[in-house]
């Protein structure tokens, strides 16, 4: 009997070691994940308008009132730019690294002219950037990516149905694009 | 003589005969079979409770770090790498677009401000004002957090621009299965339900507790057909 508790009492000690194993190890294997499944739309270096109804890798507008886009991208061979344009009332971007970890948000009051307009760049080339600025980012925000790939989400607010077409149209001219001099 | 010669031989007999094998026969006290029986019962107990543990701790939160103001809970932090590793695990599984810092804080709600589960066979009333925030909406979820849809024709959502609100603009939004005159919310009778209100461009989250955040109550008014 008293064999029994030991073994329940290791089994214990084991599940309190592989509850930490799973849950530590848990997001390098889901394939579930947000990246994941903006990797699954196929869509890289452009901007995906997501529908209201789940696709089929899950991603959906989850807020009635919000028109989501999601691009994901690589900063390997070059920096990536985001450039939209628009009136809406409200729009914001955030950038995602490939663990889904906010590397840098914003919205259109913390933007300039209130207009997107950001460069994502490995160390080395925003270093090359900042030596020699080019002429056509002269405005543009600067964002390091701690990794070379990511994924971004812009948002636009379509308070009501007017607004619809208005929306449509900043998320279907927004740009994400590799940016070349 | 006869008879005692007899007797020896027959216990002689009996001593040579080799003793059966006793292992297989009594399992209970055996070391060959107990000590696989403790092994098995240590490693269905490790990998059972381990497993069942992980998967409804991260159902249960999504992690650490919550902010709650009355009945509405927020994770301020669970989109960044200084979260935790529950909140980390809860997102790669869950899969969701977060909201950047500076793009809002999503606050839901799975009970009324008195404590209790909110059920789509009761109403609720929804009153006060939210924390300061640009744009705020207002929805109500299945408890996927998936949309309930109440139907295309009916009222399922909220915002700053659209809910109707009183002289001092405080607001009073009723979340009932039935019509309700007023800002109704249209819910479908179909069991538990969220309701999420989302704070755009908000101070909130980075708030040191300074500013004293006062959320909408959710108080429960009738239940089934009252």
């Amino acid at each position: 009997m008293r064999s029994v508790i030991y073994a329940v009492l290791l089994g214990l000690v084991g599940a309190a070691l592989l509850h930490i194993v799973i849950i530590l190890a848990l997001p390098q294997f889901t394939g579930k994940d947000a990246y994941s499944r903006v990797l699954g739309l196929y869509e890289m270096d452009s901007f995906f308008p997501l529908s209201s109804q789940p696709g089929p890798t899950g991603l959906a507008n989850e807020d009635p009132f919000l028109r989501v886009a999601v691009c994901g991208f690589s900063v390997t061979a070059s920096p990536m730019r985001f450039v939209a344009r628009g009136d809406v009332p409200f729009w914001s971007l955030s950038v995602f690294d490939a663990n889904s970890n906010e590397v840098f948000s914003m919205n259109d009051h913390t933007a300039v002219n209130g207009n997107l307009d950001l460069v994502a760049a490995t160390p080395l080339q925003l270093i090359d950037l900042r030596k020699t600025p080019p002429e056509s980012l002269a405005q543009s925000i600067l964002v390091e990516m701690p990794q070379e790939e990511g994924y971004a989400v812009l948002r636009a607010l379509a308070p009501m149905d007017s607004f619809e077409e208005t929306v449509r149209n900043f998320l279907a001219g927004a740009v994400c694009e590799p940016f070349s001099r | 003589m006869r008879g005692l010669r007899a007797k020896g031989l027959l216990t002689k007999s009996i001593s040579i005969r080799p003793s059966p094998p006793r292992i297989p026969l009594k399992i209970p006290g055996s070391p060959l079979f107990r000590i696989p029986l403790l092994v098995a019962l240590a490693l269905s107990v490790a990998f059972g409770v381990g497993i069942v543990a992980s998967v409804s701790a991260l159902k249960a939160t999504v992690g650490f770090g919550a902010i709650a103001l009355g009945p509405w809970v927020a994770f301020p932090e669970a989109q960044t790498e200084n979260t935790d590793p529950y909140a980390k695990a809860h997102r790669a599984r869950a899969g969701k677009l977060l909201y950047g810092g500076a793009e809002g804080l999503e606050f839901t709600a799975a009970k009324d401000t008195a404590g209790a589960r909110l059920t789509s066979l009761c109403s609720y009333d929804i009153t006060g004002l939210t924390p300061p925030a640009r744009f705020w909406t207002l929805r109500a979820a299945g408890a996927d957090g998936q949309p309930i849809g109440a139907g295309p024709e009916l009222p399922d959502a909220f915002n700053a621009w659209t809910v109707l609100r009183e002289a001092d603009s405080s607001f009073v939004i009723h979340v009932s299965p039935r019509a309700k005159p007023g800002n109704w919310l249209a819910i479908r009778p179909e069991g538990a339900f969220k309701l999420v209100l989302t704070l755009l461009d908000t101070p909130t989250a980075g708030s040191s507790g300074l500013i004293d955040l006062a959320m909408p109550r959710i108080v429960r008014t009738g239940c089934g057909n009252a």
